[in-house]
């Protein structure tokens, strides 16, 4: 656990933004009040999750049953929880390398299934991983060689306020030149519930730059059609009644240097790894004559960080448990919605160090949550809730970016005091350990 | 201070000459000492019946780091056996981690030290993805560990080769990045071409263009590997060479020889690069070739990447070739990426077959190499796991080196065309104990400049496996009855009785810090971190790596 210094700092202060998978470092805290601010970007998302912190000494305490208690109480009557339950779930899983690695170990002492609260979108990719595999690229790629980039669904602008910039879509280079770039937003406005309005999407500032066109091109039937569709025209074969603009897209993308789709595994609709291994099939077909790549943009609040960090160790992502027959995963039937709703499970850890992650499902099971102080449960029954630290905020972590290539470093910028997760499941699992009579 | 003595063994210490003497060996506080029958240790051991080696060093095995996770995720199937979970370890100091070619890194670190290996080396580090390399290496129980960092594909390299830049600022930046990523190593893929398949090249032979930067793969291997001589980095440069797996790449191996002019260079899983274009099936052996020409050239080593008979997974930086190869794969899926504007990689899973001319001249070529090089110091003993097989197949291939008639009757089940006219029918050498010890412990750590690892003479680091002595010697390298890492006992007779965390081995090379200007610069420019965050300090690199002990390894000719 990281304190906080005594004294306000003088400056503004860089920081890396845990609150997205982008994971911008480019921008800078002012931390010279008390309600730090955000300097160098205008970036809602980021500025809207920065206000649940101050700079100062969090007085955030653990409770049991909504009564206040020191931490060796609140672990006291978790390590009971857990070594009364049968089949515990761990889910929420926002957090860090190092909280994953903890929760591992606690996982595999209890034979917990572990799911992301982002489970259903991280699985639409997974999935289609495991059946076809996938062809990706980063955010340098896209910035340096991108000449075309087609948005899937609604604007990433909208969860990922800094996407286009991120890109290089129209920044001056240092001979003053811009890259000339086509970005595509491809996706529908009614069934989005986002219009597909490209000065909306925030590119309108960019159709007035040299080189930079912007174009929206509506889905034809749904998304699945739509992009089975444009995969088949990729592909080269004869399509009937396709509209002139997909016609279009498909032409722009097969004479494209380098084209990059991204993907938003968080708007796709039910059954979205069929529209994953679409948009896969339209890339390998782009890369039989030229250069393309997907680029998922999802695998925020410590989806994609856990879901790496279990694989590594284990072998298998999230949606497995170390169950009595050995390890299995389930990429289906272990959905933490499923099993809190057929009544599979007894027990609840839910895990979230970021403020603006998912709070812990309705449930009347004994529920242990370590989360951000302002996520104390207002159900006060058999619930234990321990307030940790925030990766990027008030303590040091790991976070993957959402190209799940680059593992970016955040830094302990406004220190309140609060343990981490891996601090609170280290002496969760030695508490358990001990008392089974297991000395480590 | 605790000390254990070895009593009664023989020892195999090759780079220390000896030569299955029988004598005891005593350990004190994590290192070997002089012997000194009048103290009393702590502990004793009999082993009697049994040789001691040092602990096995795998220089070249692809566990941790971005390509491998995503192998893992590629292939569930992997890790389940048929329709059934893998069962839970019946070894309480064991997590639950499975997988055959793709093992969780828990079971990675389990199943080595079992098999007594103290040290694996990942040989394929992104810069963009040092941090999470470093991480799963972490995750590795009880082995030390290290990792060669990529470059030779990355745009500022090539912008600097094509620009003419001043070697010393090449060498500078090769300095900062073996540094900022805490590497022990350079390794070169497919010089310039995956780079080059960026911009949709598909082929790149050693005196061809980069369709861009207009450098050739022979200007990159030796500009690189005269940055990092020059830095004085022991371990030569890691080559994997261009044209993988392609019939008749022998050519380009030659002229990437030919390109290091003498310089330092390890040229990695050799045997994907040691094929002929003879013969109907435009396919051939070109070990012997090959051969000659390491043995003609004493500033060659290579490992070999030898491959085994089953289902793997293919995990390379390759993107160019992996995309090539992705049409053979088995299961019919793949994974590839561009990186970061650094490199790639591409993940093709691969089943190996008996039956088929093409692999089973493959495996014979990696034997034949194995057996026709002369100096067993420059040979080490890989299937480059995964890609020519898991490193769990060691055992067997010790035994097809040591073993004629097995390798004969091995031989004698594959395509009859390869059966029959293999040169391999004809090699009568069997590796001794002390050939498989330099190829598997001493040259590896003479080759990555390991002082005190490899070895089992007095100041040594006490990493000691003792293999019960028997005619099988796949039983023998399968089950050795002790295993001991720094001087404490972590395996035995298969079991692991010890989980530490593993050491980072690491190099620091001196560089003009005045380079950092222009990679800031670079950084803002074209990347996408910020430059004060690409460096990992030694507090970070020790957490990332559970508490490891940093293993910092002196460059040639550097102050002590």
């Amino acid at each position: 656990m990281s304190q906080p210094p005594a004294t306000a700092p003088d400056r503004a202060l860089p920081w890396t933004c845990p609150f997205c998978p982008l994971h911008c470092d480019g921008f800078a805290i002012d931390a010279r009040a008390a309600s730090p601010t955000l300097v160098g970007s205008d970036c809602g998302r980021a500025k809207a999750a920065l206000g649940q912190f101050k700079r100062a000494v969090s007085p955030a305490q653990p409770q049991v049953d909504g009564v206040a208690c020191d931490l060796e109480r609140a672990i006291g009557i978790a390590v009971g929880y857990l070594a009364a339950s049968r089949q515990p779930l761990f889910g929420g899983l926002g957090t860090d390398v190092a909280g994953a690695r903890a929760l591992y170990r606690l996982a595999c002492d209890t034979g917990a299934i572990c799911d992301a609260a982002q489970g259903p979108a991280l699985m639409h990719g997974l999935r289609a991983m495991q059946d076809r595999g996938a062809f990706t690229t980063t955010l340098a790629e896209v910035r340096e060689r991108a000449d075309v980039i087609v948005c899937v669904g609604p604007s990433p602008a909208a969860q990922f306020p800094e996407f286009f910039r991120r890109c290089g879509v129209g920044e001056r280079r240092e001979d003053g030149s811009i890259l000339p770039r086509h970005v595509v937003l491809f996706g529908d406005a009614v069934d989005e519930g986002v219009a597909c309005d490209v000065a909306e999407a925030g590119l309108g500032g960019f159709g007035a730059l040299p080189g930079i066109g912007t174009e929206a091109v509506a889905l034809q039937g749904d998304l699945h059609d739509a992009v089975n569709l444009l995969a088949a025209l990729v592909g080269g074969r004869n399509v009937r009644d396709a509209s002139a603009a997909l016609v279009g897209l498909a032409r722009r993308l097969l004479e494209a240097r380098y084209a990059v789709i991204a993907w938003q595994p968080g708007t796709l609709p039910a059954q979205g790894a069929l529209v994953v291994e679409a948009i896969n099939r339209i890339v390998n077909s782009l890369n039989r004559s030229t250069r393309a790549a997907a680029l998922p943009l999802g695998g925020g609040d410590g989806a994609a960080t856990v879901n790496q960090v279990f694989t590594w160790l284990s072998g298998l992502p999230l949606r497995s448990r170390a169950g009595p027959a050995g390890l299995e995963h389930e990429p289906l039937c272990f959905e933490a919605d499923r099993l809190l709703q057929r009544g599979a499970v007894d027990c609840l850890l839910w895990v979230q160090s970021f403020p603006a992650g998912t709070a812990p499902p309705d449930t009347r099971l004994p529920c242990i949550v370590l989360g951000h102080p302002g996520m104390a449960p207002t159900q006060a029954r058999d619930a234990v809730f321990i307030p940790v630290g925030t990766p990027g905020v008030g303590c040091a972590g790991h976070l993957f970016r959402s190209d799940g290539v680059v593992l970016m470093p955040v830094h302990a910028v406004l220190p309140d005091g609060l343990p981490t997760v891996a601090e609170v499941l280290g002496r969760l699992t030695g508490a358990l350990r001990a008392s089974r009579g297991n000395v480590e | 201070m605790s000390s254990v003595r070895l009593r009664g063994g023989r020892i195999v210490d090759p780079a220390n000459g000896v030569d299955g003497v029988r004598r005891d060996l005593l350990v004190r506080d994590g290192h070997v000492v002089a012997h000194d029958p009048d103290e009393k240790a702590d502990q004793e051991f009999d082993v009697n019946g049994c040789i001691v080696m040092a602990g096995g060093i795998d220089m070249h095995t692809h566990i941790g780091g971005g390509k491998v996770n995503l192998a893992r995720l590629l292939l569930p199937e992997d890790h389940r056996l048929n329709a059934n979970p893998v069962a839970r370890p019946n070894n309480p100091l064991e997590l639950d981690s499975c997988g055959n070619c793709t093992p969780g890194t828990l079971a990675t670190g389990y199943r080595y030290v079992e098999m007594g290996y103290t040290s694996a080396f990942e040989p394929a580090m992104v810069p963009a993805n040092a941090r999470h390399a470093h991480m799963e290496m972490g995750d590795v129980p009880v082995l030390d560990h290290g990792a060669y960092v990529m470059l030779g594909n990355d745009e500022l390299f090539l912008q600097m080769m094509a620009r003419g830049e001043d070697p010393q600022r090449i060498r500078d930046y090769m300095g900062w990045t073996i540094n900022a990523h805490k590497a022990m190593g350079v390794k070169v893929v497919n010089p310039g071409g995956i780079s080059a398949f960026k911009f949709n090249q598909r082929k790149l032979d050693v005196d061809e263009n980069h369709v861009h930067w207009q450098v050739t793969p022979r200007q990159i291997v030796h500009t690189l590997a005269r940055a990092l001589s020059e830095l004085r980095v022991p371990h030569p440069l890691h080559i994997h060479g261009s044209n993988l797996g392609v019939a008749g790449n022998i050519e380009s191996t030659l002229a990437t020889i030919a390109a290091l002019e003498g310089l330092p260079g390890h040229l990695t899983h050799i045997q994907f690069h040691a094929y002929g274009s003879e013969g109907p099936k435009k396919f051939s052996s070109a070990a012997l070739q090959l051969a000659e020409a390491v043995n003609a050239n004493p500033n060659i080593s290579i490992d070999v990447g030898q491959i085994m008979f089953g289902q793997t997974v293919t995990a390379s930086g390759d993107t160019m070739r992996q995309h090539a190869n992705a049409d053979l794969g088995h299961p019919r899926k793949w994974i590839g990426a561009d990186i970061e504007c650094d490199a790639g990689c591409g993940v093709v899973p691969f089943r190996y077959r008996e039956q088929s001319y093409v692999n089973a001249l493959q495996w014979a070529i990696g034997l034949e190499i194995f057996l026709s090089v002369n100096d067993p110091w420059r040979v080490v003993l890989t299937t480059d796991h995964p890609n020519g097989g898991p490193f769990t197949s060691y055992p067997h291939l010790i035994r097809l080196l040591m073993d004629r008639s097995f390798r004969d009757e091995q031989l004698a089940r594959l395509h009859p065309d390869v059966a029959a006219h293999a040169a391999l029918r004809s090699i009568t050498r069997e590796l001794t104990l002390t050939e498989i010890a330099i190829m598997t412990r001493a040259g590896p750590a003479r080759l990555l400049g390991l002082k005190d690892r490899g070895h089992l003479g007095a100041g040594a680091a006490a990493d000691i496996t003792v293999y019960r002595e028997q005619g099988d010697r796949e039983a023998m390298f399968t089950t050795p009855e002790f295993v001991f890492k720094d001087g404490a006992l972590v395996a035995r007779a298969g079991r692991i009785v010890a989980v530490s965390a593993g050491g980072t081995h690491f190099v620091e090379p001196d560089y003009d810090r005045g380079i950092e200007k222009l990679l800031r610069k670079h950084m803002a420019s074209h990347g996408s971190v910020n430059f004060d965050n690409v460096a990992i300090g030694h507090d970070e690199l020790c957490s990332c790596c559970n508490g490891g002990r940093l293993l910092p390894v002196e460059c040639f000719g550097s102050a002590p």
